[in-house]
C-alpha cells in the first residue's frame, strides 16, 4: 500500500512538475509575443492643455476641438497639405453657378459613417442647419446660407446670399464636419430653427462621435484625457496609429518631462525657450511656420477710459510697442511680425512693412493728442501661455515699452474665462489674445475683426459706444473681395487688410512658429491651418 | 496657575540672548534693513531690463537675469519689503480683532460668547488654504486683497486664545474686588483683564509671522496675491516653475522665504521659552 501511496504521490508531484514547466515554457514563448502586440497597439500619447468646451461640432470652438472634430468628423472638403488647396472629402466634386452664389456639392457614394451607414445629402444639410440654428461661436461660419436644397441623397446645392469666392473652403474648417443625422437626432439632436433651445445632444456627443472621419471617440474624461481609437469602418485610407490618447498636461515644462521619460509621444505646447533646454537624443524638435497670431487690442468705446484712445493715441501706442524685442524675449525670435492682421500666405495677407517701433514718433503723438503727460490704463489678459508665448511676460515687456510713452499700464492677469466676460462687457481698454484660423481663407479675418457692424472686435472695441468706429468702406471692400476671383480677391483682400491695419485696434505682434516635439520614430507631425494637426497624418515606429 | 501667572510669579521673565534668538534677530533683522535701505544702495532697477533673459548666475548678476532680462539678485531682495510688510499688517490685525473678539466674548459670556464663538467655529472649520485662496478669489487679485484674505484666516486663532485668558483672569480675586469697587466694565477689560491676558497671544503671534509669510506667497503663487511686474517671492517662484530649466529665477525668492520664515520661527521659539515658563 505505501508504495502504492508513495507512487501515487510521485506521479501527482510529476503532473505537477509538467504542468508549471509547461505554463513556464508557453509563459516564455507567449509573454514576448504578448509584449510586441502590446508594444504595436501601444496608443500614442499626446500630452496637452486641453481647452476642450464641447465635443459637439455645433457647439465647440477651441484648438483641441479643432484636431479632435478634424479626425473624428470628416467635411465636404478638406485642405491640402499645402494649407492652401481645397481637395475632395465626403464630396467627391463641387461646381459653382457664373456667380458663386449656387454650389452644388456631390457626394462621394463610397462614404460612411462610423457605424457603416451611407453619408447622405440629408445629413450633410441637417448639419449646416443645425450649426447655424445653435448659434454656436462658429455658426458664422454659415451666415450667409440662403438655403440648402437636396435633390437627391447624393447631391447638396447650398444657395448663398451674395457671392462668395470663400465659401468652399470656409467647409474646410473641423466645425462643418457632417454629422450622422439619424444617430445624433435619436439622441435629442435637433436642428430646427429652434435647435439652440431644444437640441440636448450635447452630452451624448461627449460620450459618443458620429461622425465619416478616420477616428471615432473611445472615452472623455474632462480634464485628464481624451482617448480615440481608429474608426475601422472608415471609407478612405486608414490611418497608420491605431490608438491617441490626449493627456491633460498644463504647461510646457510638465509636457517636456512627460515626454522625456517616456509617458508621452508628442508634446504640443512647447515653447521655443523650453524646446532648446531639451537635451535629450530620443526627443526631437521640430518649428515650422503657422498662420496663428498672438495681437493685442486696444479698445476705444471700453467703458471708464481715462483718456479717449483715439486714431492718435492708437497709433502712439502701436509705434512705442517693440515688437522684434517681444518676439525674441517670448519665442527665442521663432516667429514673423504681420503688417496686418491676416497672416502671411493668406489672401491680402503679407503686404506692406510692419509698423516700426519708434518711440520719439510715438512720444510726438501723445504730445499731439494732448497726452504728453500720460494716463493709466487697466490691462486684463487671459493669464495663458499660448502657442509658445507666455502672455504675462509679453503683458510685462509691453508695460515697460509703453512706460517710455508715459502710458502707464496695470497688468491684470485673469483666467480665459473671466477675460472673455470682461472683453464682452465693459470691454477691456488694453488687452492682449490669440488668434488661430479655421481654414484657408482671409474672410474670417474680416469678419472678426474688421471695425463693421456684427464683428466680434467691433462690439468689443465699443463700436456701439463709439459709433465713429465703424468705417463704411470696410463692408463694401469685404463684399468686393468676396464677390471676386483669384489675384483680384487677392488684391482686395490686401487693400482690407491695409484697413484693418491702420484702424490701430487689432495690433498683431508675432506670428509664432509652430513647435512639434515628439520622441524618435514619431513622423508625419505638420501644422495645418484648418485643422492644427491632422491625426491621421501621423505615424510611429 | 496661568502661564501669565506662572510668569509673574518668578518675577519679571529674564531675557537671554540664547543662540536661536540671536540668529533669529539677525536674520529678520537682515530682511528689514534690506527692506528699508535697499532704495539707496541697489545697484538695478527691479522693474528694468537689465541684461539678456535667462542668464545664469555670474559676477554681474549674482543670481542670474529671469525670462524677461531683470535681475533675480534685485527682484529678490525688493521682495522683502512685500513679505515684510503683508506678515506685519496681517499678524497686527489679526491679533487686534481677532483679541477684541475673544476679549468680548471671554468677559460678556451668555449668547455674546455664543454667537462669536459661532462665528470662530465657522471659520475654523474651513482649511485655512481654501478658505485663503476663496476669498482672495472673490475679492480679485492684489496685495491689499490678499492681505484681507489671510486676515479672515487667521484671527479666529487669536479669538480663542484670547477668550481661553479673559475666562481665566476673570475669575481671580482683584477683578472681583475691582468689580466690587464699582470698576466700569471697560475699565475692568482694559486696567485689570487684558493686561494679564496678552502673553499667550504675543507668543502665538511671533511664530504665525512665518506661517503669514508662506501663506501670501502662495497666494501669489497662484496668481491671487501681487501682480505682475511687483518683485514679490511668491510670483518670482510662479515665473520660476514656469522656467523649469533655469532653476536660478526660483532658488533667490525660494532661500528668501525659507531664512525670513526660519527667522521668524526661532524668534517665535525664543520668546515662548521667555515668556512661558512651563516649556522651561
Amino acid at each position: 500500500m505505501q508504495p502504492k501511496h508513495l507512487d501515487t504521490r510521485v506521479v501527482a508531484a510529476r503532473r505537477r512538475a509538467v504542468i508549471v514547466a509547461a505554463t513556464m515554457l508557453t509563459s516564455i514563448v507567449a509573454f514576448p509575443t504578448l509584449g510586441s502586440t502590446q508594444n504595436a497597439g501601444k496608443p500614442i500619447v499626446i500630452a496637452r492643455d486641453m481647452d476642450l468646451n464641447s465635443l459637439d461640432p455645433s457647439r465647440a470652438f477651441c484648438d483641441t476641438c479643432q484636431i479632435y472634430l478634424s479626425s473624428v468628423y470628416d467635411r465636404l472638403v478638406d485642405l491640402s497639405p499645402d494649407n492652401k488647396s481645397i481637395v475632395p472629402m465626403l464630396a467627391k466634386e463641387w461646381t459653382a453657378n457664373s456667380d458663386a452664389t449656387v454650389l452644388t456639392f456631390k457626394l462621394d457614394p463610397k462614404a460612411t459613417f462610423s457605424d457603416g451607414s451611407q453619408v447622405e445629402a440629408k445629413d450633410v444639410k441637417w448639419t449646416f442647419e443645425r450649426l447655424k440654428n445653435i448659434k454656436g461661436g462658429m455658426a458664422y461660419l454659415l451666415d450667409n446660407v440662403k438655403s440648402i436644397e437636396t435633390p437627391d441623397k447624393e447631391t447638396v446645392v447650398i444657395a448663398l446670399t451674395a457671392p462668395n469666392s470663400e465659401f468652399v473652403g470656409s467647409l474646410t474648417a473641423p466645425y462643418a464636419g457632417i454629422i450622422n443625422s439619424d444617430a445624433v437626432a435619436e439622441h435629442g439632436g435637433e436642428a430646427g430653427p429652434e435647435a439652440s433651445s431644444k437640441d440636448n445632444a450635447e452630452q451624448w456627443l461627449l460620450a459618443n462621435s458620429a461622425g465619416a472621419g478616420p477616428y471615432v471617440l473611445e472615452s472623455y474624461s474632462p480634464n485628464h484625457e481624451l482617448r480615440l481609437k481608429r474608426n475601422d469602418n472608415y471609407w478612405g485610407k486608414k490611418p497608420s496609429v491605431e490608438e491617441f490618447v490626449f493627456l491633460q498636461t498644463k504647461d510646457a515644462v510638465s509636457q517636456t518631462q512627460l515626454l522625456e521619460n517616456g509617458s508621452a509621444d508628442i508634446a504640443m505646447q512647447v515653447d521655443p525657450t523650453t524646446a532648446k533646454a531639451i537635451n535629450n537624443e530620443n526627443v526631437i524638435v521640430e518649428t515650422a511656420p503657422s498662420f496663428n497670431m498672438v495681437y493685442v487690442a486696444v479698445s476705444p468705446g471700453a467703458k471708464n477710459l481715462p483718456h479717449p484712445l483715439d486714431a492718435k493715441i492708437r497709433e502712439a501706442i502701436a509705434s512705442a510697442i517693440d515688437y522684434d524685442g517681444i518676439i525674441d524675449l517670448t519665442v527665442d525670435g521663432k516667429g514673423k511680425r504681420l503688417p496686418a492682421p491676416i497672416p502671411n500666405g493668406f489672401p491680402g495677407g503679407g503686404i506692406g512693412e510692419p509698423i516700426k517701433h519708434d518711440v520719439e514718433k510715438a512720444k510726438g503723438l501723445m504730445k499731439e493728442a494732448g497726452a504728453a503727460d500720460g494716463f493709466t490704463l487697466a490691462a486684463t489678459y487671459p493669464n495663458v501661455n499660448q502657442y509658445g508665448v507666455d502672455y504675462t511676460l509679453m503683458m510685462q515687456k509691453i508695460q515697460q515699452d509703453l512706460a517710455e510713452i508715459n502710458i502707464k499700464l496695470e497688468l491684470q492677469p485673469v483666467e480665459f474665462s473671466v477675460w472673455r466676460e470682461k472683453v464682452n462687457g465693459d470691454g477691456i481698454p488694453l488687452t492682449a489674445v490669440f488668434f488661430a484660423p479655421d481654414y484657408y481663407g482671409s474672410s474670417q479675418y474680416a469678419q472678426y475683426f474688421a471695425m463693421m457692424d456684427g464683428t466680434v472686435w467691433y462690439k468689443r472695441a465699443g463700436g456701439k459706444n463709439d459709433p465713429s468706429l465703424a468705417n463704411p468702406e470696410t463692408p463694401k471692400l469685404l463684399a468686393a473681395a468676396l464677390a471676386a476671383q483669384g489675384e483680384k480677391s487677392g488684391e482686395l483682400f490686401g487693400k482690407l487688410a491695409g484697413v484693418l491695419a491702420n484702424d490701430r485696434i487689432i495690433l498683431p505682434i508675432v506670428s509664432p512658429d509652430a513647435v512639434f516635439v515628439s520622441r524618435k520614430g514619431i513622423s508625419g507631425l505638420r501644422f495645418s491651418a484648418c485643422c492644427n494637426m491632422v491625426l491621421s497624418d501621423i505615424q510611429a515606429k | 496657575m496661568s502661564m501669565v501667572l506662572g510668569a509673574k510669579a518668578q518675577g519679571k521673565p529674564k531675557i537671554t540672548l540664547r543662540p536661536v534668538l540671536i540668529a533669529g534677530l539677525l536674520i529678520v533683522g537682515f530682511w528689514i534693513v534690506v527692506a528699508l535701505t535697499i532704495d539707496v544702495w541697489t545697484v538695478y532697477d527691479p522693474l528694468k531690463l537689465v541684461a539678456r533673459k535667462l542668464q545664469p548666475p555670474s559676477f554681474e548678476h549674482w543670481l542670474g537675469t529671469d525670462a524677461l532680462g531683470r535681475d533675480v539678485m534685485t527682484r529678490t531682495l525688493y521682495g522683502a519689503r512685500y513679505s515684510i510688510a503683508i506678515s506685519m499688517i496681517v499678524v497686527v490685525c489679526s491679533v487686534a480683532f481677532g483679541s477684541l473678539v475673544g476679549a468680548m466674548a471671554g468677559f460678556f459670556g451668555g449668547w455674546t460668547d455664543s454667537v462669536l464663538m459661532r462665528l470662530v467655529d465657522i471659520t475654523l472649520s474651513f482649511p485655512p488654504v481654501l478658505l485663503a485662496m476663496a476669498v482672495a478669489a472673490s475679492l480679485g487679485p492684489g496685495l491689499q486683497n490678499t492681505a484681507i484674505a489671510v486676515i479672515a484666516v487667521w484671527w479666529p486663532v487669536y479669538a480663542r486664545l484670547m477668550r481661553g485668558q479673559v475666562l481665566d483672569v476673570i475669575s481671580r480675586d482683584h477683578i472681583e474686588a475691582a468689580r466690587a469697587g464699582g470698576a466700569s466694565s471697560y475699565r475692568l477689560l482694559t486696567k485689570h483683564i487684558l493686561p494679564l491676558s496678552w502673553t499667550p497671544t504675543i507668543i502665538s503671534a511671533t511664530m504665525d509671522f512665518g506661517q503669514v509669510v508662506l501663506l501670501a506667497a502662495s497666494l501669489s503663487f497662484i496668481g491671487l496675491g501681487a501682480q505682475p511686474p511687483s518683485p514679490e517671492w511668491g510670483s518670482m517662484i510662479s515665473d520660476g516653475a514656469a522656467h523649469f530649466y533655469s532653476w536660478w529665477i526660483a532658488f533667490g525668492p525660494g532661500v528668501a522665504i525659507l531664512s525670513l520664515g526660519l527667522g521668524f520661527n526661532f524668534i517665535g521659539d525664543a520668546l515662548r521659552d521667555i515668556l512661558d515658563p512651563r516649556e522651561l
